[in-house]
């Protein structure tokens, strides 16, 4: 017995100690999932908005501070001298969403509520403010008076769903569904006005990073070093500053001429770097060449400098340099103390801002300016390599934090700015001050949902606001909605042809999607976040300093330049802090405190050995994504790890952070990524497959396909239809579409499951035959079973709903839901309004068509706007009529009101797609195509077994296009029908052709999937074997209901006259110049003729024959009307024969 | 012209038969023949099916056109369907499709009055004539009566949620609408002969036999396991994949195996959805069939043919 005991217990310790296998490194994946969801990036963003960023904001803002500008006021004695007023912030307080009534009352919002109510989802937000009135007696003595006032209200601030400060905040399921919300909803977005926004992260280069570039000859420049410089409290915008090493050639006559300047801000010319030296205090050239090579044996870094040193010869102490630097700034015509304190200034606190602005910076700044300029040198030398622009660790992410941080930011400025202005008028007319007056809320609440409702990122109607930041989520598809709320804009020019930025840079890996991205103008420059990628959201340097001084930094007042050399140059967040002489220890350290989660897991530490650099990170918005740790060419995380994760109890105890905390796995970002050793076998925790985003991870084998149909799929599974969430009964969508049949596919990749595309799909798994059939399938098209559509194959619900609103016009008159009355009511529609029932809308279960109006509503007729009507009228018509190409059935009437108290309507029409021919479908393989025929079951080929195809498709839709994944999904699916089990198509794993076939064999089917099949309407068998099996199918929202149009008369513009355009007018079809040249192809002349030439016959009138009667077209009457008012007068020439015409010339006309 | 006559006379002999399920040879005929067989079952044998409903109330999830599609498809027993008449052509109510030659009704209630979901199913339609019911799919054997068949789902309420409605069905053809097909499956094969060139064969060795035998994806050729001949132990087995002479060419060896179709030998396989009997189905279409060859023999365009073509259009009519 015992020792059978030791035996097993042996196995057992061997077994924990076991290395881990793929299977369990999905087990951590999906502990990752559970407990971030596929949004994190938005949630953790916005928190640290809500949680530090605000409260930052406000305490940055110094007190306001009023002094009584003096009035002249005679005969009133002050009994003070002065009296200052100060006005402090301080706490901020942040609410749970609320919503006030017109009726005053005041309840928490439930984001329902808001999205059908068309109300804003947000939270009031209240602060802390100090008044202090000091006054101070002709004595001196000082008076001051202290009046606190706690939780101001100071605006409302949208909420984000899901975030900590939602109401829906670690809901349980149960509690969610009871809400009416989707479980499966993740949040990330906002409610603005009852419509859902996303906010779109904006890419931006990294700042405090010194860019050395090579310039492309010829060129004035050889090579530039930039560094956008921006202080820790982003107010302002960056002050760049460039360090350019002039090209050979361009120096005229010098010796060599390859002069180093900089740019200086608010300096018009470019300041030789030697006289900016000597203007921070550093005159002689060895102090100044130390700080730039450091090590004086460096000839040729020496000699580069000296055509630098000769240029600067004339200047030759402080003060020069400093007016010659003020002499080129904005200050003209000024003396020459001025100019030097102008200068100094400058240098202090516009030049390099990131490495301090305050006093006793020079040492500091020499060193990081010197530092600049070494670099450049090293590129000049060839000793390193240009940088890369497009390098994605240059590049950082602002979030919904950062966005909204800014816009705070500048509305509690705003804000704060108004105070100023309303507490000085008070106090100059020698009001008392009210606070409650002078804080004016809505310039936060309606500031921050201006820009969230329009996407205008910065104040209405002001310079340099980005459009678009902000978009409408798109609820189409699960997967569109979850790829949109993990979107990423980089706001470059559309039109650039620049090609680089664009494409996919390696540095990508792992964080974006190499797939989905648009076509067209938008592409490369729109990105999507891959499944894994965490975005910092930012922590505080001070404790990185703290630790850095702590084990042995040295800083610059310590050392003597000629240590650098041999030491390692640290810098925080690009800010050069000082030096260190055991840089291995140094980082071993810094990574096991991260390990152990004693620094911040998500800073990231840089190691670069040759360039003598440790850098590191603590900033918000790099890309990083997680990777098991190695030690000792074994990971960390071992057998029993894995199933701790798997046996715990509740989800939230252990998991993912649990796992990171114990050190098993770190967060690396992409400039760290290029330091380390990372294996791409197992112990690279992403799963190569995860390097995809939302769309391209529910493409089946994409591994197996021609890249750009992978991207086209992407695009085209956001247009599928499917269930887009669960409660789509108690959502009012403009526009919806549902699949009533959706099934889960029977070809899988892993990363569906933390996708919820089974709970929630999009699409069926059809039975696509891949043949010539009829030939009703060419060029894309595809024939469909009639016979299953019957049955219900791709039906789909299409919803639409209508909104009104009872407006009120002025303080009296206000519009009126209600059936309009012929009798009294003018303006009204052609439609029937007969279905409207007696409360002016259309009952729930109505069938509706056409023009028929589903919202009646009235105005009252002011009394000038109906005079001569002789007042018959005494209402106008402003009734809402459905779309007169749709019909459908009325399925939900909602009445309620708006947060101004108006009665406000939402009316919900539902409609049922049959698939028809011109009907749109797809397969998960950027294979699209229409309906050309359908055939009823028995015109379908058929096989012995009695199967026929759901979908018959084109052999030659295969060949050019590549697309082997689909065919490969094929015959897995017919393997996974048979076996009744789910087949596994996630990309790079070890699933093979070969495996399948032999599995496909074992069923007792081809192995390749190919089937006899037999001509439904002969009777004969194919003389081709039939490619047959379950292959995944998407029904896309463009449906022929939808497009259809033709017209032969109808509405015509008012100021042309020619035909309106679209199909949403019933406008006209162009026939345009192709069309022409076919007809002169056809040799249709007399058509042509008929149908364009402009028929100009001139006929002489009967009264006067001086006037002739000329038929043009209306537009070019409308021409000669617009020449005639701009004073050009246009004159028609007519045949010489005008004025005495004859019967004969009557007939011929012109 | 009173030489060869091409009249045949096509044999059917059935193989298995059950309730739902029908296997049979059909003998003596051609593809055109089977064919048309085959298609007529499909879609042309007439079955009763719910076309029209009236829903009077619905609070259910899914909404009436939803629920009226899944009603259209529950199948009805429709033994009476041959001899009901389409509403189209019914002259006791000129075509509204509601007197009792041309429909039946059926109505449904439920509600849910418990907090367990309540599966409304086909057995909750009662109809008014005890002839046309939803099909009942309890096995008669008794062997999968334990868990409680309920019938077709047509839609699942919870506490409060009601359904009641009153539903027509009508007399129609597969061609109209797939919910009216009495068929299942209907398939036929062509009858393969299977000639194994047996000296050939025998130049292979075991393992070559069986690995030759396996080739084939389905059980078609089997190795005797005393003489280690390898026969055909099914040949009905055989889908003409053509893996087997696939693979005697890889092994060098064509000609191998020699498989042909016969052109005039059938096999069928009718299954039906339980509207009527499968042996009923292929009668009823037979019967169809007839109908409409009398259509075409009677109709007037085929005399004015007979006309045209003399003594071939008789020919044409079996004359």
């Amino acid at each position: 017995m015992e020792d059978d005991n030791e035996y097993d217990q042996q196995l057992e310790e061997n077994d924990e100690d076991e290395e881990i296998t793929q299977e369990d490194a999905w087990a951590v994946i999906s502990a990752y999932f559970e407990e971030k969801g596929l949004v994190r990036q938005q949630l953790d963003s916005f928190d640290e908005f809500i949680q530090n960023t605000m409260q930052e904001i406000v305490d940055e803002s110094a007190d306001i501070e009023i002094r009584p500008e003096s009035q002249h006021n005679p005969g009133h004695q002050s009994d003070f001298a002065e009296t200052i007023y100060k006005i402090g912030f301080g706490q901020i307080y942040l609410s749970k969403p609320m919503m006030t009534e017109s009726d005053g009352e005041t309840a928490t919002l439930f984001p329902k509520a808001a999205r059908l109510r068309n109300l804003t989802y947000s939270a009031p937000l209240y602060v802390d403010v100090t008044k202090r009135v000091i006054k101070k007696g002709h004595d001196g003595e000082e008076v001051t008076e202290t009046q606190d006032f706690t939780k101001v209200f100071i605006g409302k601030v949208p909420i984000m769903l899901r975030s900590s400060y939602c109401t829906l905040y670690q809901n349980s399921e149960k509690d969610l569904t009871e809400l009416g919300e989707c479980p499966y909803d993740q949040g990330g977005y906002f409610i603005i006005n009852g419509s859902e926004k996303v906010l779109i992260a904006q890419e931006k280069m990294s700042t405090n990073h010194v860019y050395v570039f090579k310039k492309r000859q010829p060129n004035k420049y050889a090579y530039v070093a930039e560094v956008r410089s921006m202080a820790d409290s982003q107010n302002r915008p960056p002050s760049t500053m460039f360090v350019r090493m002039l090209s050979r050639t361009s120096a005229k006559g010098g010796s060599s001429g390859q002069y180093i300047r900089a740019t200086l801000p608010y300096i018009r010319t470019e300041i030789p770097i030697i006289i900016v030296f000597r203007a921070l205090g550093f005159v002689a050239d060895k102090d100044i060449l130390e700080h730039i090579c450091y090590d004086f044996q460096d000839t040729q870094m020496m000699e580069l400098l000296r055509p630098s040193l000769e240029e600067a010869f004339v200047i030759q102490n402080q003060q020069v340099a400093l007016d010659y630097i003020g002499k080129r700034g904005a200050t003209v015509g000024v003396t020459r103390e001025k100019r030097i304190k102008y200068a100094k200034e400058i240098l202090q606190k516009e030049m390099l801002p990131h490495v301090g602005t305050g006093d006793f910076c020079e040492t500091k700044k020499a060193y990081y300016f010197g530092y600049i300029i070494h670099r450049l040198l090293l590129c000049a030398l060839g000793r390193r390599a240009e940088d890369d622009r497009d390098h994605y660790g240059n590049k950082r992410l602002d979030l919904a934090g950062p966005l909204l941080g800014g816009l705070f930011r500048m509305l509690f400025r705003k804000l704060t700015r108004d105070v100023r202005a309303y507490v000085q008028k008070c106090v100059d007319n020698g009001k008392d001050v009210n606070l409650q007056f002078a804080i004016k809320a809505k310039t936060i609440t309606s500031g921050l949902k201006y820009s969230l409702a329009t996407g205008n990122w910065g104040q209405a109607n002001a310079a340099g606001t980005r459009a678009g930041v902000s978009q409408v989520l798109n609820r189409l598809t699960y997967a569109s909605t979850l790829s949109h709320l993990r979107r990423l804009n980089s706001p470059i020019g559309r039109e650039g042809k620049l090609a680089k930025p664009r494409q996919l840079h390696n540095s990508q890996w792992g964080m974006m999607c190499p797939a989905e991205t648009p076509e067209g103008q938008a592409c490369g420059l729109v990105k999507n976040l891959a499944l894994m990628v965490y975005i910092t959201v930012g922590s505080a340097a001070y404790p990185i300093l703290e630790f850095l001084e702590e084990w042995g930094t040295e800083n610059f007042e310590e050392i003597s330049p000629a240590v650098i050399p041999q030491a390692t140059k640290i810098f925080v967040n690009g800010c050069w802090v000082g030096i260190h002489r055991d840089p291995e220890m140094l980082v071993k350290t810094l990574r096991r405190l991260r390990r152990r989660v004693d620094v911040n897991t998500e800073v990231g530490v840089v190691r670069d050995i040759r360039l003598k650099e440790l850098r590191i990170y603590t900033d918000y918005g790099r890309c990083s994504r997680p990777l098991f740790i190695v030690e000792k060419q074994r990971l960390l995380i071992k057998k029993r790890d894995i199933l701790a994760l798997q046996q715990r109890e509740s989800p939230e105890d252990g998991g993912w952070h649990d796992l990171v905390a114990k050190g098993f796995i770190e967060y690396i970002d992409t400039e760290e990524e290029e330091t380390t050793m990372i294996s791409m076998t197992i112990n690279d925790l992403i799963h190569p497959s995860l390097i995809l985003g939302v769309c391209a991870s529910i493409i089946p084998f994409p591994d197996h396909n021609q890249s750009p149909r992978n991207t086209y799929q992407s695009a085209m599974g956001k247009q599928a239809m499917g269930i887009y969430v669960t409660n789509y009964q108690f959502r009012m969508d403009t526009l919806a579409y549902v699949l009533y049949y959706p099934q889960k596919p029977l070809v899988t990749t892993r990363a569906m499951e933390h996708l919820h595309f089974r709970q929630l799909p999009a699409g069926i798994n059809a039975i696509v035959a891949i043949a010539c059939y009829s030939g009703y399938n060419q060029e894309d098209s595809v024939i469909m079973n009639q016979s299953s559509i019957d049955r219900g194959f791709f039906r789909s619900l299409f919803f639409r709903s209508y909104r009104d609103e009872e407006k009120k016009m002025g303080t009296l008159v206000k519009e009126d839901f209600g059936r309009p009355d012929r009798s009294n009511t003018m303006g009204m529609r052609h439609g029937s309004y007969d279905k409207l029932d007696d409360d002016g809308l259309a009952p729930p279960g109505t069938r509706v068509s056409g023009e028929d109006v589903i919202i009646g509503k009235t105005t009252p007729l002011a009394q000038e706007e109906a005079q001569g009507q002789a007042s018959r009228y005494s209402r106008r018509d402003h009734s809402i009529s459905l779309r007169h190409s749709e019909t459908g059935i009325v399925d939900q009437v909602l009445l309620t009101t708006n947060a101004d108290g108006l009665r406000f309507v939402k009316v919900r029409v539902r409609s049922v797609r049959i698939p028809q021919i011109g009907d749109k479908f797809s397969s998960r393989h950027g294979q699209k195509g229409t309906v050309g025929m359908t055939y009823t079951q028995e015109d379908m080929p058929w096989t012995v077994e009695g199967i026929t195809p759901d979908i018959i498709v084109n052999p030659h839709a295969i060949p050019s296009r590549m697309t082997i994944g689909q065919l490969i999904e094929c015959i897995m699916g017919k393997v996974a029908a048979h076996m009744g089990k789910e087949g596994d198509a996630t990309p790079f794993t070890d699933v093979t052709v070969d495996n399948i076939s032999k599995a496909l064999h074992k069923c007792g089917y081809q192995m390749r999937g190919f089937e006899t099949m037999y001509n439904g309407h002969t009777g004969r068998r194919l003389t081709a074997m039939i490619f047959l099996g379950p292959t995944y199918y998407q029904r896309l929202k463009h449906m022929v209901d939808d497009k259809i149009h033709s017209r032969g008369r109808g509405p015509v513009q008012i100021l042309t006259r020619q035909p309106a355009e679209g199909r949403s007018r019933d406008g006209g079809l162009r026939f345009g110049e192709m069309e022409r040249d076919c007809m002169i192809a056809h040799g249709a002349a007399h058509f042509l003729k008929e149908r364009l030439r402009i028929r100009l016959s001139v006929e002489g009138a009967r009264t006067r024959p001086d006037i002739v009667q000329v038929h043009i077209p209306y537009a070019c009457k409308l021409l000669f009307q617009e020449l005639m008012a701009m004073a050009i007068a246009p004159r028609m020439l007519t045949k010489e024969d005008v004025g005495k015409p004859s019967k004969d010339q009557k007939k011929k006309g012109a | 012209m009173d030489g060869v006559s091409y009249q045949r006379f096509p044999k059917v002999k059935i193989r298995e038969l059950k309730d739902d399920y029908l296997k049979f040879e059909l003998r003596d005929t051609d593809a055109s023949m089977a064919n048309a067989l085959r298609r007529v079952m499909i879609a042309e044998v007439p079955t009763i099916a719910i076309d029209l409903v009236e829903i009077e109330v619905n609070s259910s999830v899914l909404n009436d056109e939803f629920i009226a599609h899944r009603l259209g498809l529950i199948p009805l027993t429709s033994e009476r369907a041959m001899s009901m008449r389409f509403s189209r052509d019914c002259d006791a109510c000129d075509g509204d499709g509601q007197c009792e030659f041309c429909s039946v009704e059926f109505h449904l209630r439920a509600k849910c009055h418990s907090d367990q979901t309540l599966d409304v199913t086909s057995k909750d339609l009662y109809s008014s004539d005890h002839t046309v019911v939803p099909v009942d799919f309890a096995d008669p054997t008794g062997y999968d009566s334990n868990d409680q068949q309920r019938g077709i789902i047509i839609v699942k309420l919870r506490r409060g949620q009601e359904l009641r409605l009153r539903a027509i069905a009508r007399k129609g053809i597969g061609k109209d609408h797939a919910k009216w097909s009495p068929a299942a499956t209907v398939t036929f094969m062509y009858e393969p002969e299977i000639h194994i060139n047996e000296d050939l064969m025998e130049t292979l060795t075991l393992e070559e036999k069986q690995s030759w035998v396996e080739s084939s994806p389905t059980k078609v050729f089997d190795i005797d396991p005393n003489t280690g001949q390898v026969i055909v132990v099914d040949a009905e087995a055989y889908t003409y994949d053509d893996e087997v002479i696939k693979k005697a060419e890889a092994m060098g060896k064509p000609g191998l195996v020699e498989i042909y179709a016969k052109e005039d030998s059938f096999i069928f396989t009718v299954e039906s959805t339980g509207a009527i009997k499968a042996s009923q189905l292929v009668l009823n279409a037979i019967e169809i069939l007839k109908q409409k060859l009398d259509a075409v023999r009677l109709s007037e365009d085929t005399v004015e043919a007979d006309d045209q073509f003399g003594e071939l259009g008789a020919h044409m009519r079996g004359g």
